[in-house]
């Protein structure tokens, strides 16, 4: 499926996806489809501008994924909606996958899920009645500890349904960075080579150290998230990680713990940043490589639905930056492995011919196409590339068949508790992307919002607690804390709150946990027990988070302004 | 006729990208150029959000209107289709703010002059239309989602027809239910 066919399915389930926050050029495809006639349940703990406009909102209690997804299919079982001729023709395991979701009747799910087991059977008979039904899900699915299980929760509903293989159906992962989908597939994966081949295959291994004329490790690299306790807790000398090169990253801001993540910075022997502007990673760096801006340079970026499209160069960048792959290539010559491109095409026809999922997607037929999903095995111009993955149901197993895989719900690690009795998901908000690297510095978003953020609290909390909009807090988990402004607002419920994890001031990532889900190593962004505070002394609490900011900038080099008058 | 900018709450995504169009419209593209905090911030138009509500508010241009009305030094009148306010003659009395019973009138900053204490001049701000510039009004253009359409005469004349047209049916369906 591609993202334009969104608008055309006949029902979109938005699952732990918020569009209009994190892609409002995805958004609107949604908008469009509404317009079309497009059913639209959306499962999400908040009243998100996707749930405003659907048929059924199924808001949820945060941590309650996968028991909601359970009972959506134990309805689409018992109730005679499942697709028998495609379950029985293309895929597996199905019989074992009953006996998992047996027990997950709608009022089994009622009281985990907190949504009416009435409702639950309105938004199975809609999803599998309506046809195509495709699903999009988000970070609301990712950053639980519980994920991969929910995602495959998710590809069950469709397989049952026969909603795979054909236009505007099947799964869509609408993914949590610009060009993640890129970056996995050029093998930024600590256990795959470009292509997704797997470093432990022995040809594999062997073809790439041909072509490379060097002799490459066959193990597993260290996932971004065990970074940390591999610098701080590996007790073997020769597992630990002395040396850390970060580009287009900052931990300091996006990872969770921050607490730890700097201990972690601080304690690394040698720190290398990569960037295009100052950020809070660079204040623990050894060495900074200033790096070119959108805009300033070439390359390929991959979207959500596998498509490669070329970016391109606007404009000369200015001072002492250079685009990422001289860099990159600079520290590789410098390091004993000459490295010498003369342009991107270069390094892609290289990548390309080791990668016979990508073999077909020249910079020529890119261009020509304005884009080309993969796999496209072939040079030919008329390998387009292929819209559909499992076309027809034909998926990329073995014998072709696609297994159904049944897991039960298990909930959060960090539960709500005496001292801290609410909840805290980090979340988006548009204008802001990511840790604002590049949006910070757009002074008109930054117009819109600046420090120190929110934090959205359900208005009777608010109440309970006589926070009024705009009011500074103090938000504290057993990990750390920061300041923010109160959000009073009826999209979220009681008991739960939500910030977006941009700010250096309202740094929600004081907070959160670093639980991963076992599978993916994405941590637990979505989950973990907080407490608000009032702060009496307001007068106080805005000099005290201008003085923190005005640091912050101090440090990094920022000219404020008020260096002449000091 | 006075036109109008009209939200449609089933096409907002709440992006605010049309308080930036507005401002970068009527400031001009130097607020890119000059020192960020050196310019003043004031779209004329505002998003508003509640549980199951999210669309831009703005001047509605009314045939008779009550900021017109009040003011006690006719800085606003109407011209050509709008009702538009004369920054320079406005005194800031803030007396068509509390007259506009949709809130659609603030206060803000006229970049570069300065009022009687010594501070910069404050002066009452709604939308224009824009007024006076090429292309109409930018909220309505750089809308993502098309959630922004001005509404004209005849755009209004279109709707009243297709919304008689629809009674007339139901009406007709109401007395022949079988077919």
């Amino acid at each position: 499926m591609g993202i334009p066919e969104i608008e055309d399915a006949g029902c979109l389930l938005c699952f732990g996806y918020n569009g209009a926050d994190s892609h409002p050029i995805v958004a609107r495809r949604i908008v469009r489809g509404r317009q079309k006639g497009m059913k639209i349940i959306c499962a999400d703990p908040r009243v998100t501008e996707t749930a405003r406009i659907s048929d059924i909102h199924l808001q949820l209690k945060g941590g309650s994924n996968l028991a909601l997804v359970n009972a959506m299919a134990n309805v689409i079982w018992n109730e005679g909606l499942a697709d028998i001729r495609f379950i029985e023709e293309h895929t597996k395991g199905f019989d074992e996958f009953l006996k998992v979701i047996e027990k997950y009747t709608p009022e089994y799910a009622e009281p985990i899920t907190h949504v009416p087991a009435d409702e639950i059977r309105r938004a199975a008979r809609m999803y599998a009645t309506t046809k195509p039904a495709m699903i999009l899900y988000g970070m609301g699915v990712c950053q639980f500890t519980q994920a991969v299980d929910v995602v495959k929760g998710l590809a069950n509903l469709a397989l049952m349904t026969g909603n795979f293989g054909g236009p505007s159906m099947g799964i869509g992962p609408v993914r949590g960075q610009n060009n993640v989908q890129g970056a996995c597939d050029m093998g930024a994966l600590p256990n795959s080579y470009p292509g997704y081949q797997n470093v432990t295959v022995p040809e594999i291994r062997e073809k790439f150290e041909k072509a490379w004329g060097v002799p490459l490790s066959d193990k597993v690299g260290c996932p971004i998230t065990h970074v940390p306790e591999r610098i701080l807790h590996e007790k073997d000398e020769k597992k630990r990680i002395h040396a850390y090169y970060i580009f287009g990253e900052d931990p300091a801001q996006s990872d969770p713990d921050l607490a730890e993540v700097r201990e972690a910075l601080d304690k690394c022997d040698f720190v290398v940043m990569q960037d295009i502007y100052m950020n809070k990673t660079g204040l623990y760096a050894d060495v900074i490589l200033p790096a070119t801006a959108w805009g300033e340079n070439e390359g390929i970026y991959t979207c959500a639905d596998r498509g490669f499209q070329r970016v391109r160069k606007l404009i000369e960048p200015e001072g002492d930056v250079r685009p990422d792959w001289q860099i990159i290539a600079d520290i590789s010559t410098a390091m004993g492995y000459p490295m010498n491109y003369k342009n991107t095409e270069e390094i892609w026809n290289e990548m390309i011919d080791l990668c016979p999922s990508f073999t077909g997607a020249t910079y020529e037929k890119i261009e020509k196409y304005g884009g080309i999903q993969w796999p496209c095995r072939d040079k030919s111009m008329e390998d387009k590339g292929t819209p559909y993955l499992h076309k027809d149901g034909i998926f990329a197993t073995k014998d072709h068949k696609a297994l159904f895989y049944g897991t039960d719900w298990h909930p959060p690690v960090e539960l709500e508790n005496d001292q801290y009795p609410m909840t805290l998901s980090t979340v988006r908000e548009v204008g802001h992307y990511s840790v604002r690297t590049m949006t910070g510095n757009c002074r008109t978003l930054r117009n819109l919002e600046d420090e120190p953020g929110w934090v959205q609290m359900n208005t009777q909390d608010c109440e309970k607690m006589n926070l009024k909009k705009g009011e500074l807090v103090k938000i504290l988990s057993k990990r750390g804390y920061c300041i923010t402004r109160c959000l009073p607002t009826d999209r979220v419920k009681p008991g739960a709150t939500y910030m977006t994890y941009q700010w250096w001031i309202g740094a929600c990532n004081e907070l959160t946990t670093a639980k991963l889900d076992p599978v993916s190593n994405t941590p637990e962004y979505k989950y973990c027990a907080c407490r608000v505070e009032k702060i009496q002394d307001q007068e106080w609490a805005e000099r005290h988070v201008m003085e923190l900011y005005d640091d912050i900038r101090a440090q990094m080099g920022i000219d404020t302004g008020k260096g002449a008058e000091s | 006729m006075n036109y109008f900018v009209k939200g449609n709450p089933d096409l907002c995504i709440g992006c605010r990208t049309c308080m930036i169009g507005c401002v970068v419209a009527h400031e001009g593209k130097h607020i890119f150029e000059v020192d960020p905090d050196s310019y003043s911030f004031n779209p004329k138009l505002h998003m508003v959000k509640t549980a199951r509500l999210s669309v831009p508010v703005q001047c509605k241009h009314c045939e008779n209107p009550a900021c017109m009305a009040v003011c006690p030094v006719g800085a606003i009148s109407q011209k050509d289709h709008c009702i538009v306010i004369d920054t320079d003659k406005c005194m800031g009395c803030k007396s068509c703010m509390d007259a506009c019973p949709f809130g659609a009138i603030n206060m803000t900053v006229q970049t570069g002059k300065v009022q009687a204490d010594g501070s910069e001049k404050k002066v009452a701000n709604k939308c224009d239309l824009c007024y006076g510039l090429p292309g109409g009004p930018a909220c309505v253009r750089v809308c993502p989602t098309e959630a922004l359409t001005l509404v004209t005469e005849e755009e209004l004349g279109d709707a009243m027809e297709r919304k008689r047209m629809e009674a007339a049916r139901n009406a007709y369906r109401e007395t022949h239910p079988q077919e």
